[in-house]
């Protein structure tokens, strides 16, 4: 049992890391908590839902799977990085000189608006997300493992390694610090602050994409207020992690989908969003840094 | 001369008032389900069957109250299965005049509701909501032309028991009125046959990834997993059981999963699934004007509680037209007086307004179709 309650706090702790990325850098950035961060995953599960319909009628997904595996990711992937962009220059851009709760506001009219966008476009029911990867399952240490489950895994891993590299290797990942750092200073040794707040929305929003897409396929099922609770357990890790701290969102989604799945099989299941939550006000309480410690001390002083 | 200006302008005023007082004269019925979110499937049955019904009166030319004809004006309440909603539409019905109600759909939903229904002295009658203490309440306003979880957990029960011969059951419910109403009415009546369930607990409504419970379940080695519960979280739970965990248990549930969507998003792990619901309408006689004219007015199939939800409607409609009233004690008591032909056969109410008999009969998901086991 303890291992295959691993293995289902893995996976939840996959999805809830890559949204947790999303808020943890934009807070790094700009300290602004952009709460309409989990309807981005949500438009890019539908998105994913979309893009499936048309290869299906293309008869793609039968000939080419690796092509569509591609697809389904990326068209999703682009089209929220323009959300994410959007976004940002609709919602915050203007209020970026504000007194810091107008953007917070500004955050939940977003989230209420895309909500119910989709509600209107696309209906209120439950979409199903078609099969895509019909994977085999196998048993590990006496716990049942799905193929899904180990490339959800994978994904994961791989995109978290691939933004540490981003970010500590290239010029642009540099500006994102120095930013992150001070935002005026930056501004003074010729890095383009705008450019790299869109640049940190649109990574925020293709890793929610993809967390977006994950969730369509894993459970097959998609809603339009799949963003809200999925949004509120992800900023729970990011703070978790210390809000601001990029490892500390992807501990912080991994530890906390593993407290949920633990709490849920072993205690009760009918209490599992209620210890999530508790476990940050006590978090809150003991550490309000959160574990690794935030990074947006710095930034605090402009 | 400004005096006779005003008077005439007052006499205008009020004519024109009336002319629309007597233009709006129509009969409004409140008719309230989940129409919109997760449960909408159940929201659209609901309404095409009262559709229809209210339909078939106007073309009619309206339900005739003393010697005037009224066309019959739908007030559509959208409570999203949750029970302070409900409440509200219930108030909102109420001061709008509503003179009979078909809803809610959700036992949650119905049971706070009920009491604002009676309180006004207004008619309703559930085409869905199973949960017994709806009618336990003593309200002699409140109808349902649907069956009760104590007679559906009865026959759940004694099917596990009997026929399938299964001694280690799981039991989850969605910690709702209606969902954990089920599941314990089939616990009881397991218990009282001797198998005491391996597993109980409930799980949260509207979550997504239910391994956690399920893989606790698993521990136990049950042969069947019982849900009370929608099909929403049902469908997560079936897909996790065979895709996640590779269980081959079981999975039975009752009539608050037979919709289309339940199959055609679980695909093969709904395979096999056990469900308690009524026996199959499309082979009643009587329903088959109703599936027809469905047919040819909306374009699809009717669902598992449209007939239901335009037999409640006609009902109402009926009740009204033969006592001339919208009274609500002249209505419950008509309702209660005969036995009443309708598109789902002979229906009685009793003192409680139960229907007299509601045999549940098992039915299983085979080949993407919910099938009537013989």
């Amino acid at each position: 049992m303890f291992a295959q309650q691993l293995v289902n706090g893995l996976v939840v702790g996959a999805v809830y890391a890559l949204i947790a990325l999303g808020y943890t850098l934009v807070y790094g950035i700009l300290q602004l908590i952009n709460f309409a961060h989990g309807e981005i995953y949500m438009i890019g599960a539908y998105v994913g839902i979309a893009v499936l319909a048309v290869l299906g009628t293309m008869g793609l997904t039968q000939t080419s799977l690796a092509l569509s595996i591609v697809l389904v990711f990326l068209i999703p992937m682009i089209y929220c990085a323009a959300y994410g962009i959007t976004l940002e220059r609709v919602a915050y851009r203007p209020l970026r000189n504000a007194p810091r709760l107008s953007p917070l506001i500004s955050a939940i009219g977003m989230s209420l608006f895309l909500q119910n966008y989709v509600q209107v476009v696309q209906g209120a029911r439950d979409k199903a997300f078609p099969n895509l990867l019909e994977l085999g399952s196998f048993q590990l240490f006496g716990a049942y493992v799905n193929g899904l489950q180990i490339f959800i895994l994978v994904l994961a891993l791989g995109l978290m390694a691939a933004l540490q590299l981003f970010i500590k290797k290239t010029k642009l990942g540099k500006a994102m610090r120095a930013t992150a750092q001070d935002r005026t200073m930056a501004s003074l040794v010729g890095v383009n602050v705008n450019r790299v707040i869109a640049v940190t929305f649109a990574i925020g929003s293709v890793l929610a994409a993809v967390a977006g897409v994950m969730v369509g396929m894993y459970y097959g099922i998609v809603n339009h207020h799949i963003g809200f609770v999925a949004g509120m357990k992800a900023f729970t890790a990011a703070v978790l992690g210390g809000i601001g701290n990029v490892t500390g969102a992807f501990l912080g989604g991994f530890l906390l989908a593993l407290l949920e799945s633990f709490w849920a099989g072993y205690v009760s299941a009918v209490y599992k969003d209620v210890f999530a939550f508790m476990v940050l006000v006590v978090v809150l309480i003991f550490r309000p840094e959160g574990i690794l410690g935030g990074s947006g001390g710095e930034a605090d002083r402009t | 001369m400004r005096d006779k200006l005003f008077t005439v302008l007052t006499i205008l005023a009020a004519a024109a008032f009336l002319g629309t007082a007597a233009h709006a004269a129509t009969l409004k019925l409140g008719v309230a389900g989940p129409l919109t979110g997760d449960q909408a499937a159940f929201g659209e049955m609901l309404k095409n069957g009262a559709t229809l019904a209210v339909e078939e009166w106007n073309a009619k030319g309206g339900v005739k109250v003393g010697k005037k004809k009224m066309k019959v004006d739908i007030l559509w309440g959208d409570d999203r299965h949750d029970p302070r909603e409900g409440v509200s539409i219930a108030h909102k019905f109420v001061n709008s005049g509503a003179a009979g109600i078909v809803g809610h759909f959700n036992s949650s939903v119905s049971i706070p509701a009920s009491t604002v229904y009676a309180e006004a002295g207004v008619v309703q009658i559930t085409p869905a909501s199973t949960n017994p203490k709806l009618t336990e309440q003593g309200f002699s306003t409140v109808f349902r032309v649907c069956g009760r979880d104590d007679q559906q957990g009865e026959v759940a029960a004694n099917y596990i028991v009997d026929k399938l011969k299964l001694k280690r059951i799981a039991i989850l419910h969605d910690k709702t009125t209606y969902g954990q109403g089920l599941a314990d009415e089939t616990k009881r009546f397991l218990e009282k046959r001797g198998v005491k369930p391996v597993f109980y607990s409930g799980v949260v409504q509207g979550d997504k990834d239910y391994t956690p419970v399920l893989t606790a379940a698993k521990q136990k080695n049950p042969e069947l997993v019982y849900f009370g519960g929608i099909h929403p979280e049902a469908i997560l739970l079936v897909k996790q059981m065979r895709e996640r965990l590779g269980m081959k248990a079981h999975f039975m549930s009752g009539d608050g999963i037979v919709t289309d969507e339940y199959y055609k998003i679980a695909g093969k792990s709904a395979e096999g699934t056990y469900i308690t619901f009524t026996p199959d309408q499309t082979k009643l006689a009587a329903a088959q004007n109703v599936i027809k004219n469905h047919r040819k007015r909306f374009g699809k199939e009717v669902g598992a509680y449209t007939i239901y939800s335009y037999v409640a409607t006609n009902m109402i409609l009926s009740a009204i037209q033969a006592t001339g009233s919208t009274n609500g004690s002249k209505l419950s008591a008509h309702l209660r007086s005969k036995p009443w032909n309708t598109s789902l056969g002979k229906l009685q109410f009793n003192k409680k307004g139960d229907v007299l008999e509601s045999p549940y009969v098992l039915w299983q998901v085979k080949g993407s179709k919910f099938v009537e086991i013989k």
